[in-house]
């Protein structure tokens, strides 16, 4: 690293450059460590990262400062994080979009142009409908939906090819149905589509239930299950749809912790041990409750095998919702 | 830099025909109508049409019109005479030099280079000119770097506090 | 009666005072800054509301948000930098009063009428809220889609330009918009291959580049404008009373398009703002005089934006719908701090509604004499000479940029939009239309290709629902107005002579 002292030049002694050691640095981290977010600040990933920041903080006790790396829809932060300089000062939270951006031909990174550290939380998408629907249960509007011409149904929750979709495309496969039997209305985000299905715009959405919560609690919508392995406890109420539909089928919007690729091997160990403790901490359990998020943990096998199983999952949704590009 | 109206009108034309043919050609998505190809088809049609009314004149009307400038302007541009227009294009390649600069050059270089040449191509004396850009750079940085957390890039020359 | 007094018990705690002055400095100071917004402003304090309590977190925010979306209207009137979309529509104009010597006028009617319109949007929520949700809630794409196309309709109205250069503007603000991958089909569309247009151009870089940029590549080429008129700097609130007295209609019109626009959630203060003026411009009996620095439009969207700001968090706390980005946000620190959106909240948890209420109030009380030592602070950036606030303005620019998402691409694209603003504004085609035209972009297609995606390709539905005929109707004479104008002219030749 060049250092240029310019302080006789500087005569107004504003500035005075310092020099940072480079020797090897025997105990990680040395210096404050950079967590790339690669939405945009406010946002529920964003959220999620800057706990996890503030608690890996007091952990690893140097300062964690969350970036967030906005652009490209998602595409430039996770490059970001991608191609950082693998000495562990440089980490980032990446989220299911790895495993469909790579299909769509936008870009081409991939879950391994990463070092994965922790899988910190999933949310699997719920199937709302509006509260005055004629359809009580799962099995009542799974059967609807079997009986009806294509394009009958309008389902929304997200742009098109996005992850709501593409559990919509999923659960109609399972049921032996074509991906566009129910026509997907693009919506921006979960939130509009909530509000359409209220309104009485479309007649599913397949966001997740903490989404979908507040015009669930307001009376105006019902969910009826959600496409995952096991209830949620924050929301034991709604079934999954193996209980009753008996179709083993769950996807889930995940964010994890990764690293660049050849991170060394003490350095992600230490971090995947220091992302267990804030993970199994109160302080975590209490922020994801708070805000009904998925609880759910994956050390760095853990995490590197769910994204394999995310991106075959969601690879074969993409295919046969003709999203596949190249 | 004023062009006549049968110019601009004109290439809202072009860029509007691209638009169009341009959104033509978007795939469409399976198993919808409507896709991404309507709308851009929509407002280049639109842009074609409001085109070729304006090189017709249509609405000239409403226009107040330009005032010219006829003083003499200080800086780059009275020097530049009858390139002066040129001088407009300044700062825009300041932020260029911005984008393609701080990673290398820091932040504080930048910053003091980009301050120094926009404030000498608008006139301004040396000793202004120079005393802005040893003092502007360090007191943004602060700004955005401390309070806002903004990772400025460091560069050759680090601030103090960085 | 106990609620309200459990709500000041609540309020009246040191935590809760010290977080509201901190952080209405703190958003009068980003709100100020070019390129930086209100809803910076709130995603930065959201780390430190995870360790406030939950009347002194929402505090933060509310008081945060309220204090930059006023003082982003200082560098619009100042510099003619607006700080954020909504301030936009009226930047010109108060910008022309400045130029007129006017500075403290503009300023001073931009923080009365934030500071009334905010207070008028709170007594609304208080009152309205379960009314205002469930027209909210009615609104379907149909409607959105008419209503979004009436604010672009709007460019019109507003531009002191030929009507049809207005339009072209805004097409070519639509066309912006079409950028990226966010579109119905969710292909990348005109992104020529480049990564960071994937996402889109996002309103900001646009917003700075169009007018600070072009503003100082106009300052390159131009002489020195005659100084302003340095006279002693008058009562800031003095002028303010004969306004509210002298156009007190278009401030009730303001703060009731401001709370039913703010309502409605995407909508937000930007559009509550653009159709505020439009509306005072339209039906003003002085109509020639916008755009020279009349105050008259100033009233009116400056009680909108601020009234919207409160409107906005009807949906959300009624059904965690947000209103705008910041109340986005909001929701996430409700939901961390047990407050959960919902009709709930207004029965079981009835005492904090009420401090959130006294909050929104405080806040634009509090407004009032921050404000005015902000505009006596910011006011010296007149005097200082052109040579050495542009290039400041310029850098301010650039980091600016950067700092919205970290991404360097923003700063391409201010550099992009100077040039494109600069030929635009030389040509006299509106800026501002442009800037709209961005804005609304998204909202438009969205709702009209999710219209006729459930309508299956029909366009009957767009006029069958009730709220959605009226809004065509409204669109429709918006848009035949102009050709009606212009054959009017035509008819009337004697008329055409200025």
């Amino acid at each position: 690293m060049a250092i240029i002292t310019r302080r006789g030049a500087l005569a107004a002694g504003a500035l005075t450059t310092i020099a940072r050691p480079t020797l090897a640095q025997p105990r990680y981290p040395a210096r404050p460590v950079q967590v790339i977010v690669p939405w945009g600040a406010g946002g529920g990933t964003d959220a999620t990262a800057r706990i996890v920041a503030s608690l890996l903080e007091k952990e690893m006790g140097q300062p964690f400062n969350v970036v967030n790396r906005t652009g490209g829809s998602g595409v430039v932060g996770h490059s970001a994080i991608a191609s950082a300089a693998p000495d562990g000062h440089t980490i980032g939270m990446i989220t299911v979009e790895i495993c469909m951006m790579h299909w769509q031909g936008l870009t081409e990174l991939k879950r391994t142009s990463y070092t994965p550290l922790a899988l910190m939380n999933e949310d699997p998408p719920g199937v709302q409908v509006n509260a005055s629907s004629p359809y009580r249960d799962i099995k009542a509007l799974a059967d609807a939906i079997k009986a009806s011409r294509p394009g009958q149904f309008k389902a929304s929750g997200t742009g098109q090819g996005g992850i709501w979709h593409l559990a919509l495309a999923g659960w109609l496969g399972a049921m032996g149905l074509a991906a566009d039997h129910v026509r997907w209305v693009p919506s921006n985000g979960a939130a509009p589509a909530m509000q359409d299905l209220a309104a009485g715009g479309v007649d599913i959405v397949t966001c997740s239930v903490p989404e979908a919560r507040a015009i669930i609690e307001a009376g105006r919508a019902r969910s009826l299950a959600i496409m995952a392995p096991a209830r949620n406890p924050q929301f034991a109420a709604v079934p999954t749809l193996n209980e009753t539909l008996g179709i083993n089928y769950s996807v889930g919007a995940w964010r994890g912790i990764a690293a660049p690729l050849n991170l060394p091997a003490p350095i992600a160990q230490a971090l995947t041990a220091a992302l267990q403790k804030v993970w199994n901490g109160q302080e975590f359990k209490d922020f994801m409750n708070a805000r009904g998020f998925g609880m759910v943990w994956g050390d760095a096998a853990g995490f590197a095998q769910h994204m394999e199983r995310t991106d075959t999952t969601l690879g074969a949704a993409m295919r046969s919702a003709g999203l596949v590009r190249g | 830099m004023h062009l006549s109206d049968r110019i601009t009108g004109g290439f809202l034309v072009l860029l509007g025909a691209l638009a169009f043919w341009g959104g033509s050609r978007l795939p469409g998505v399976p198993g919808q109508d409507v896709g991404p190809a309507v709308f851009p088809m929509v407002i280049g049609s639109g842009l074609v049409l409001c085109g070729a009314l304006i090189a017709l004149g249509i609405g000239r009307s409403f226009e107040a019109p330009e005032p010219d400038d006829t003083d003499a302007t200080p800086g780059l541009a009275g020097r530049l005479g009858r390139f002066a227009p040129v001088a407009a294009l300044v700062p825009p390649a300041l932020l260029i030099f911005y984008v393609l600069a701080a990673d290398r050059l820091g932040f504080l270089l930048t910053a003091a280079v980009m301050v120094l040449a926009a404030a000498l191509a608008l006139g301004a004396s040396w000793r202004l000119a120079v005393g802005l850009a040893l003092l502007a750079p360090p007191a943004v940085h602060l700004v955005f770097y401390r309070l806002l957390r903004v990772p400025l890039p460091e560069g050759l020359l680090a601030a103090p506090w960085a | 009666m106990n609620t309200a007094l459990e709500a000041f018990a609540m309020v009246a705690t040191t935590e809760v005072a010290i977080a509201i002055l901190a952080s209405a400095v703190y958003g009068m100071v980003i709100g100020a800054l070019p390129g930086l917004t209100a809803t910076m402003a709130t995603a930065l304090l959201v780390p430190v509301t995870f360790y406030l309590s939950p009347i002194a977190a929402m505090a933060t925010i509310i008081t945060s948000s309220a204090m930059a979306i006023f003082s982003g209207d200082i560098p619009g009137a100042l510099m003619r930098i607006p700080g954020t979309p909504a301030s936009a529509a009226y930047t010109d104009e108060a910008y022309a009063m400045t130029r007129k010597g006017q500075a403290e006028t503009a300023l001073g009617a931009a923080l009365w009428f934030s500071a009334i319109g905010g207070i008028v949007g709170t007594v609304a929520l208080m009152i309205l809220a379960p009314a205002l949700a469930e027209v909210a809630l009615s609104f379907s794409t149909y409607e959105y889609f008419w209503l979004s196309f009436l604010g672009l309709m709007c460019a019109t109205l507003v531009a002191r330009s030929s009507p049809i250069k207005a339009i072209a503007a805004a097409l070519l603000g639509l066309l912006v918009a079409c950028v990226g991958i966010e579109n119905p089909g969710g292909v990348p569309r005109f992104t020529f291959g480049s990564t960071d247009l994937l996402g889109g151009i996002e309103p900001l870089p646009a917003l700075v580049g169009v007018f600070a940029v072009s503003e100082i590549m106009r300052a390159m080429t131009s002489p020195l404008p005659p100084p302003i008129p340095n006279r002693k700097l008058g009562s800031i609130l003095g002028g303010q009373w004969a306004l509210t007295r002298r156009y007190q209609k278009q401030m009730w019109r303001g703060n009731v398009i401001g709370v039913l626009i703010g309502a409605l959630p995407g909508a937000g203060a930007d559009m509550a703002a653009w159709v505020a003026y439009a509306s005072s411009k339209r039906f003003s009996k002085e109509r020639e005089k916008f755009g020279t620095g009349h105050p008259e439009g100033l009233v009116e969207s400056g009680a909108a934006n601020n009234s919207a700001l409160a409107g906005g968090w009807v949906p959300a706390l009624l059904f965690g719908i947000p209103g705008d980005t910041i109340t986005a946000i909001a929701i996430g620190v409700l939901y961390m701090k047990g407050l959960n959106p919902g009709p709930t909240l207004f029965t079981e948890k009835a005492s904090s509604m009420y401090a959130l209420y006294i909050v929104f109030i405080l806040a634009n009380v509090l407004m009032i004499p921050l404000g005015i030592a902000m505009i006596r602070l910011s006011r010296h950036v007149l005097r200082a000479p052109r040579a050495a606030a542009m290039p400041l303005i310029l850098l301010l620019c650039a980091v600016g940029a950067f700092a919205i998402g970290n991404n360097p691409f923003a700063v391409v694209l201010v550099a992009a939009f100077g040039v494109l603003g600069y030929l635009m504004e030389r040509n006299g085609y509106p800026v501002a239309a442009l800037v709209l035209g961005i804005v609304m972009g998204t909202m438009v297609e969205q709702n009209l290709v999710s219209s006729l995606i459930k309508s299956d390709g029909e366009v009957l539905p767009f006029f069958e629902r009730p709220v959605s005929s009226v809004l065509a109707a409204l669109t429709i004479t918006a848009l035949l107005w102009p050709a009606g104008v212009w054959v009017l002219r035509r008819l009337q030749p004697a008329h055409a002579a200025r």
